[in-house]
This record gives structure tokens, C-alpha cells and sequence, in this order.
């Protein structure tokens, strides 16, 4: 029998890729969460050129047309100075994203990092990473971030640095876990008897196996810094005014609650569809690369 | 002789990605009345799936059945309804499944378990037992496998047993609701071989006893000569040959059986080859190597007590043998390796590798140039995530290779282990058992070792694979005058493969010389019971075979009908 055809080998032909791509696409609620993420990202992307009233971002007002429920003219109508709330919204999603980008982007790594020198080296390193990072869970995160932003002033820097702050700890468990089960592999072994170094180790061998459980959580988790970015400046503490935010239109917009309802429900229906669409997508994620969170 | 089970024109597909694949081609099949029939194929052939057509639980979709029909009993199972067809799942057809610690939902006892069994199965046949009286079949049933202490079995929870007891256990479960087909998923085929030929025994004892017919579903050849009335030989979801058992083993027609029987290594006999080699310069050197592993429980973790995984352990590999270490799980035949790898440090005793103490030399560079390993299974030792390409670089690499001699030797690599080019783009899920293997070999010969220590590596793979890699290892021997050093429980194999070997029993050397000398007069009692239990497959094997009487057994190994007092 020549190598070449054991009857073992997969039969249908088609390479992982490929086949990860047919489970998604065969998942609809997946396939509407990547349209839907896809929107806001352009939507955010090309804001300026989008947005139906580009001035309404900033600190423009119009008080003849304050108040002004939806129509055509301003499909999510106006707030209380007259600015359009659909083109805040899409505005908006700049701020959000803008948010999630920073944040994950440091958190993300540093977790990783974290994470992988915990469950590979073990110990004294394992005891003194995980223990930290349990210290930091315990933390009640709005409760942190509402002491971080009023001790170091409110603004959308210190917010970024306060979500942050708290948000790499979800990471660092996460690939401690998925390491502590790849070091019984032997391909661990394998390659430290090759000679390979531990940063070898680290970043070659182990972290592409976490690749597939980083890319589901990152996506779950942006829909959670938008929500957590927005609950801070509900409260004050995150992005000030006139900088459109969704969190903060709702906060001012509640003050016209139940008459004016759309200038708080429609930036929220926005948060609420840009969640979604983050959660949707992470779901999907998770069943085409098929791991366990 | 009427049918109880017949299958005809059977054809079964399968519906992934979109695509339609037939895994299952005419087959026609029928178990008579009390008889004892063997399915064999290698893994892929389609017996797995016949047997979950029989039994109603091949999901439906993807499976889907195209034509053909089962009749169990002159019912046909195809068309009956589920509530019919459920009625039937272990009072008229029962199943002994193959892995007997994943058959066990771990945190019930095993009298709950059973227990669940006989309710079921009355309930479908709308009759009702007492507590007391069920708990008194399940104990005459414990009887039948020969557990003797039934309550204490039944109170026991899977991990307390042995996995000899636990596979009992699981063929009494089949056997609860009295059943009249029993099949049986590779048997024993998980269990080590003195166990497994207890096991064996015991089911050809109730088959007799109960008057149950039997459809054996294995690759193991040595099984199905011990087991079988009848043989159905299944290659890619064709049954290519049929007859009884004699005429299969005396005289098979199909290539596919030939080329199969010719794979199986012989124990004993003409066809025997024998690895010579004489050495004159000591290799590899162990002296009296001892490992004791803390054993920790209880309040605090503390240390409770010691298990001396090896013990005293004294071996001498010349330059150019092929040195088997042989033994069961548990034997601390890995172990062992492990200390001559470097990767474990013997508690007492030192380790001399080309006349150099480990201690400081392992883990250098010099040391990787000199020995290197192949692990059991290539699916856990190649990483998933990285190309074949990328995994054969990381020795290289680590030894000064710069990226055009990486390049240049890795197509080398590939060469050698007999894989095409094309293969250092694909990742390892994209090949299969044999190939991921000599991926694993071309990765440990990456930097030109004198000595290759290889952990079981074809114990994963079917037989006529593990033929090719042994062929390819012999190659690879007399081109690079390698050494190697052979760990493994099949004997059968280590006959034909090494000229020396050493036999484990917990932690210990038993017993050490030149394999023809250790297999035709061996002396230790443990390695004449070993030898014993070999299923092998011709008579003239059998009659060669170190006979071995129950008391003899006794004394080196324990039965799997015990419960340990702990």
C-alpha cells in the first residue's frame, strides 16, 4: 500500500478553512451578527460622509427644530438643542468602537501574555499571576472604573484606561486555562526536547492554539466594552458632551422621558443593535471554530 | 440454521459539507442461531458503522440509508418504529462497547447504572421489579462475568475498578436484560493483553453458557481466530471476503486479507524475522536507575506515601541494536525513556549516554544531536496549529540551520520518510495516522541523532500502516547506522522488530537478552504468561506458545475479577 492512499486520510477534500466557512454560512443568526458588526464598522468608518448632518456631532444647535420627533428629514428625530439624533448615533459608533479598538487592543495582549506565562512556566509565576488576577475579579468592575475616572478626572482617556485596567483579567484566565491543557501534549514536549527556547514555546507552539478561543471572546467582548463604555458615560464619568456618545445622549435624553422618547430610546435601540451584532457574530464564531468558552 | 440477524444489500451515505459520500457498499451479512461471527476491517472500512445501523443509533441526518435491510429475528429494524425498535435495544440486541472507562458515567455508582439498565429494559416490556429483586439479578449477572463480590461491586464507583473489572461489568450490563444478539466493539482491545485474553475467554464462555450468538467487530486478526465461527473481511465499506474461520486463515482468497495476514507480525514460526545484530560499543548506559513518585492526599497535600515507578533498573544498549523495552501500562517502560531522554531525573542510579553522565549534558545541543524521540501518538506531539514544514524547522533551527538549509534539509526530511513535497504546506489534521507519524520521524531525524528511542509508534496506527513505518525504520537504520531504542507492549511486533529486549513488570526488569532467546525459552513466569496471552493467528504459534496454568498466572499478575482492599 503506497502512503498515499490510506483509507484514513479525510476523504471530502476540503481544507479547514473551508470547512469552518461552510458552518458558518450555514448558520443564519451568525451570517445577520457579521452583517450587522460589518454596518457599524463602516458606519463609523465613513461617519462624515454617511451621516445625513454631519455638523450635529459637534457642538451645533438649531432651536427651531429642537425636539422634533422621527420624520424624514431626521429619521431618529432631534435632540433637545436641535441636532439630528441618527447622524449622533452614527457618530456615535466612532466613539464605541474607537473604545473597543483601544481597549481590546491593549487589554487583549497583555491578558495573553499573562495567560500564557502562567499555565507554561507554572509555580511560583502560575501562583503569583493567577492569584493577581483573582484579586482583580473580585474587584466590582462598574464600581472600579467609577473610582478610577472620579479620581483621575472624567473624560473618554481615563475611561479607556479604567475599562482597561480591569478587562485583560477575562483573558488572562482564558488562555491559562486552554495552556494548562495543551502542556499534556506532547508536542510541548516535543519541542523543548528540539531545543526550542520558552519564548519559542510561548509564542510559536502555544499561542496559536488559543487563537480560535481568543477570537470568539474578543467578539463577545466587544459588544461588553460598548455596553460598560456607555454605562460610564450614562453616569458622567466617560466621553463629555458635545462628543457624541451613545451612553451620554441616553443619559440626557432620559431627562425627556416618556414625551421625547426617542431622543433616549433611539441611541439605545443603537447600543442594544451594535451588541447584537458583536454577540451574534461571537456565537457563530465559537460553533465554526468549535471551541468551548 | 435460522438467520437472527440479516443484513442485505446494505448501502449507507453520508451528507457532509454539502457533499454525498457513500461509506457503506452492498454489504450482506447474517449472524445464524448461536454462532460466533467476526467483522474485521481496519479503521475507515465502514464496521463501526454497521454496527450503529444495527443497533438504531447512526444519526440520521448526515447518515442516511439508500437501500438494502436488516432483519433482526425475521423483523425488519429498518421499518420498525422508534417505540418498536427501542424495545428491542438490550432485550434482543445488546452491545459491549469498546473503551470500558468512557461506557461509565464516572459519578454514579455502578449498581445505579445497572440498575437504570433493568428498569429500562422492563419498562419496555411493560413489566416492574422490586428494588430487592433487581438488585438480586444484577448480582446472579455479576456472577456470570465471575465477580464474585457483586454488592461490593455494585456499591463501587467506575474509578475503583480495575479496567479489566470495568469491562466485565459492561458485558454483564449487556447480558441484564437477556439479551439473544450480543455485539462486541473491539473488546478488550484497550485493556493489556493478559487482561484481554481474559476477557475473550470469558465472553466465548457465555456465549456457550447463554446460548447468545455474537458479532465481533475488530481489526485484530489474533481476536477473531480465538473468537469466530464465521469472518467477514470489510475494506472501504465492502465486504470482500467471507467464509469460516478456517477457511479464512488457512486459505484467504481476497489480496485485501492476504496482504492483511501478511501484516500481522508473527509470534513464532518460519515467518518469523530476526533482527541481528551484535554489538561492541555500549550506547546507551543505566545503572541501576530507580524513580519514586510522591504520592499526595488528603488535609494539605501532603505526601502519604511513595510509588517507585522504576526500580533498579540496569541496561546496557550496544551501538546498533534495536532495544525493546517491553511491558504492560503501568510497567514503567515510559518512564524509563523519559529518564533517558533527560526529561526525568532518576531519583537514584545515573544515566550514561556515548559515555557521557546526564547530568549537565542533557538538554545541550550535543545531547539533541545524539538522541532524539518518537512519541506514541504523531496527533498529540505534531502541534495542530502549525504546518508539517513549520514543525520539522524547530529542531533545526535551534541547532544554527539558517533559512535556505532549513529549507534545503526539511525537502530532504521528506524525502527520506518517503512523504511528497507538497506536504510541508499542510497541517497535520490534513494527513493521516501513518503519514502524521513520519512527519514525527522526520522530525526527530532532523539533526542527525546516533540514537532514536521510539515510544509505541504504532500503537496508534492499523496494522498494515504500522508495517510501512517499521519497513521505513529499518531503512532509516541501515542508512544512518542509527540505534534505537523500542518501547512497546506489543510483542508480537518487538519479535520480529528488535534483537534485544528487556521485560518490565511495575518498575523492574524481569528479564533481558536476545530476542529469539527470550521469546523461545523465556524464563521469568510474568513473560511466559505475557507470551500466552498473545491472540495469535495459526495453530503453529499456538502450539509454540509458553503454556501457562492459572496458578503460575497467579503468582506474577493479578486477576481483573478482584476488588483491591484500599
Amino acid at each position: 500500500m503506497s502512503v498515499m492512499d490510506d483509507p484514513a486520510a479525510p476523504a471530502h477534500g476540503l481544507s479547514a478553512r473551508q470547512m469552518a466557512l461552510y458552518r458558518f454560512r450555514r448558520n443564519p443568526l451568525a451570517v445577520i451578527g457579521a452583517l450587522i458588526v460589518i454596518s457599524v464598522i463602516l458606519a463609523a468608518i465613513f461617519a462624515p460622509w454617511i451621516a445625513p448632518s454631519p455638523e450635529s456631532a459637534g457642538s451645533f444647535v438649531d432651536f427651531r427644530n429642537r425636539h422634533s420627533p422621527p420624520n424624514w428629514q431626521n429619521l431618529m428625530g432631534t435632540d433637545n438643542v436641535g441636532r439630528d439624533v441618527f447622524s449622533r448615533v452614527i457618530f456615535g459608533y466612532r466613539v464605541s468602537l474607537g473604545l473597543v479598538v483601544w481597549v481590546l487592543g491593549v487589554a487583549v495582549p497583555f491578558g495573553i501574555v499573562l495567560g500564557l506565562c502562567a499555565g507554561y512556566f507554572g509555580g511560583w509565576t502560575e501562583t503569583i499571576i493567577m492569584r493577581f488576577t483573582d484579586i482583580m475579579l473580585a474587584l466590582p468592575p462598574l464600581a472600579m472604573a467609577l473610582a478610577i475616572t472620579a479620581v483621575l478626572s472624567p473624560n473618554l482617556i481615563n475611561a479607556m484606561i479604567a475599562i482597561t485596567l480591569l478587562w485583560w483579567t477575562w483573558h488572562t484566565r482564558l488562555i491559562y486555562r486552554i495552556v494548562k491543557g495543551q502542556m499534556n501534549e506532547d508536542y510541548v514536549e516535543a519541542a523543548r526536547v528540539a531545543g526550542a527556547s520558552h519564548m519559542h514555546i510561548l509564542f510559536r507552539e502555544l499561542l496559536p492554539n488559543c487563537f480560535s478561543a481568543v477570537a470568539v471572546k474578543i467578539s463577545l467582548d466587544a459588544g461588553f466594552v460598548i455596553l460598560f463604555g456607555a454605562s460610564l458615560s450614562f453616569l458622567g464619568l466617560g466621553v463629555q458632551p458635545p462628543t457624541p456618545d451613545l451612553g451620554t445622549m441616553v443619559a440626557t435624553g432620559s431627562e425627556y422621558l416618556p414625551e421625547m422618547w426617542w431622543q433616549a430610546v433611539m441611541p439605545g435601540l443603537a447600543i442594544l443593535y451594535a451588541i447584537l451584532g458583536f454577540n451574534l457574530l461571537g456565537d457563530g464564531l465559537r460553533d465554526m471554530l468549535d471551541v468551548e468558552l | 440454521m435460522s438467520r437472527l440477524l440479516d443484513i442485505r444489500d446494505l448501502c449507507i451515505g453520508f451528507d457532509a459539507y454539502g457533499q454525498h459520500r457513500r461509506v457503506l457498499h452492498n454489504v450482506d451479512l447474517h449472524v445464524n442461531e448461536g454462532e460466533r461471527v467476526s467483522l474485521i476491517g481496519q479503521s475507515g472500512s465502514g464496521k463501526t458503522v454497521t454496527m450503529r445501523t444495527i443497533i438504531g443509533t447512526l444519526p440520521m441526518p448526515p447518515g442516511k440509508v439508500e437501500q438494502g435491510s436488516i432483519h433482526y429475528n425475521g423483523q425488519s429494524l429498518l421499518d420498525l418504529n422508534k417505540q418498536d425498535r427501542n424495545r428491542l435495544k438490550g432485550t434482543g440486541i445488546s452491545i459491549v462497547l469498546q473503551d470500558p472507562m468512557l461506557s461509565f458515567n464516572p459519578v454514579l455508582t455502578i449498581g445505579r447504572q445497572m440498575d437504570d439498565v433493568i428498569r429500562y429494559g422492563d419498562m419496555r416490556l411493560g413489566i416492574s421489579r422490586a428494588r430487592t429483586e433487581r438488585r438480586a439479578h444484577m448480582i446472579e449477572t455479576l456472577k456470570k462475568v465471575q465477580l464474585t463480590d457483586g454488592n461490593r461491586v455494585l456499591d463501587s464507583y467506575p474509578m475503583m475498578l480495575s479496567g479489566g473489572m470495568r469491562q466485565r461489568v459492561l458485558i454483564g450490563m449487556a447480558l441484564l436484560n437477556k439479551p439473544r444478539l450480543l455485539i462486541a466493539d473491539e473488546p478488550g482491545t484497550a485493556l493489556d493483553v493478559t487482561t484481554q485474553d481474559e476477557i475473550l475467554a470469558l465472553l466465548n464462555r457465555l456465549v456457550a453458557e447463554e446460548g447468545l450468538s455474537l458479532l465481533l467487530i475488530t481489526h485484530n486478526l489474533g481476536v477473531v481466530r480465538e473468537m469466530a465461527d464465521r469472518v467477514y473481511v470489510m475494506e472501504r465499506g465492502h465486504i470482500v471476503e467471507t467464509g469460516t474461520r478456517d477457511e479464512i486463515f488457512d486459505a484467504p482468497k481476497h489480496a485485501y486479507t492476504r496482504q492483511l495476514m501478511a501484516a500481522v507480525p508473527p509470534l513464532y514460526g518460519a515467518g518469523v524475522k530476526t533482527t541481528r545484530h551484535e554489538g561492541t560499543h555500549p550506547i546507551i548506559n543505566v545503572n541501576a536507575v530507580t524513580k519514586t513518585f510522591e504520592t499526595r492526599s488528603g488535609w494539605l497535600n501532603r505526601v502519604t506515601g511513595n510509588f517507585r515507578a522504576v526500580s533498579n533498573v540496569s541496561l546496557t544498549v550496544q551501538q546498533g541494536d534495536i532495544f525493546g523495552i517491553a511491558g504492560e501500562s503501568g510497567s514503567g517502560k515510559t518512564t524509563l525513556a523519559k529518564i533517558i531522554m533527560g526529561l526525568t531525573k532518576p531519583s537514584l542510579g545515573a544515566v550514561q549516554i556515548d559515555g557521557r553522565l546526564l547530568d549537565g549534558f542533557a538538554g545541550t545541543q550535543d545531547f539533541r544531536k545524539l538522541i532524539q524521540i518518537v512519541y506514541q501518538n504523531p496527533g498529540s506531539s505534531l502541534n495542530p496549529r502549525r504546518t508539517v514544514g513549520d514543525q520539522l524547522a524547530v529542531p533545526l533551527k535551534f541547532t544554527g540551520f539558517d533559512k535556505t538549509a532549513t529549507k534545503r534539509r526539511i525537502s530532504e526530511l521528506l524525502d527520506l520518510v518517503e512523504l511528497p513535497q507538497n506536504y510541508a504546506a499542510m497541517y497535520p489534521h490534513e494527513l493521516s495516522g501513518g503519514q502524521k507519524q513520519r512527519v514525527a520521524i522526520a522530525r526527530a531525524l532532523s539533526v542527525n541523532p546516533k540514537i532514536l528511542v521510539l515510544d509505541e509508534p504504532t500503537s496508534a496506527l492499523d496494522v498494515l500502516v504500522q508495517s510501512t513505518v517499521i519497513d521505513l525504520l529499518h531503512d532509516l537504520r541501515r542508512e544512518f547506522d542509527l540505534t534505537y531504542v523500542f518501547i512497546s507492549h506489543d510483542l508480537s511486533l518487538m519479535r520480529n522488530f528488535c534483537n534485544r529486549v528487556a521485560v518490565m513488570l511495575r518498575g523492574e526488569v524481569v528479564e533481558t537478552g536476545p530476542v529469539a532467546e527470550i521469546f523461545d525459552t523465556p524464563q521469568h513466569p510474568y513473560t511466559r504468561a505475557l507470551l500466552s496471552a498473545i491472540p495469535v493467528i495459526s495453530p503453529e504459534e499456538d502450539a509454540r506458545k509458553p503454556k501457562v496454568s492459572k496458578e503460575e498466572r497467579a503468582a506474577v499478575l493479578a486477576t481483573s475479577t478482584e476488588l483491591e482492599d484500599t
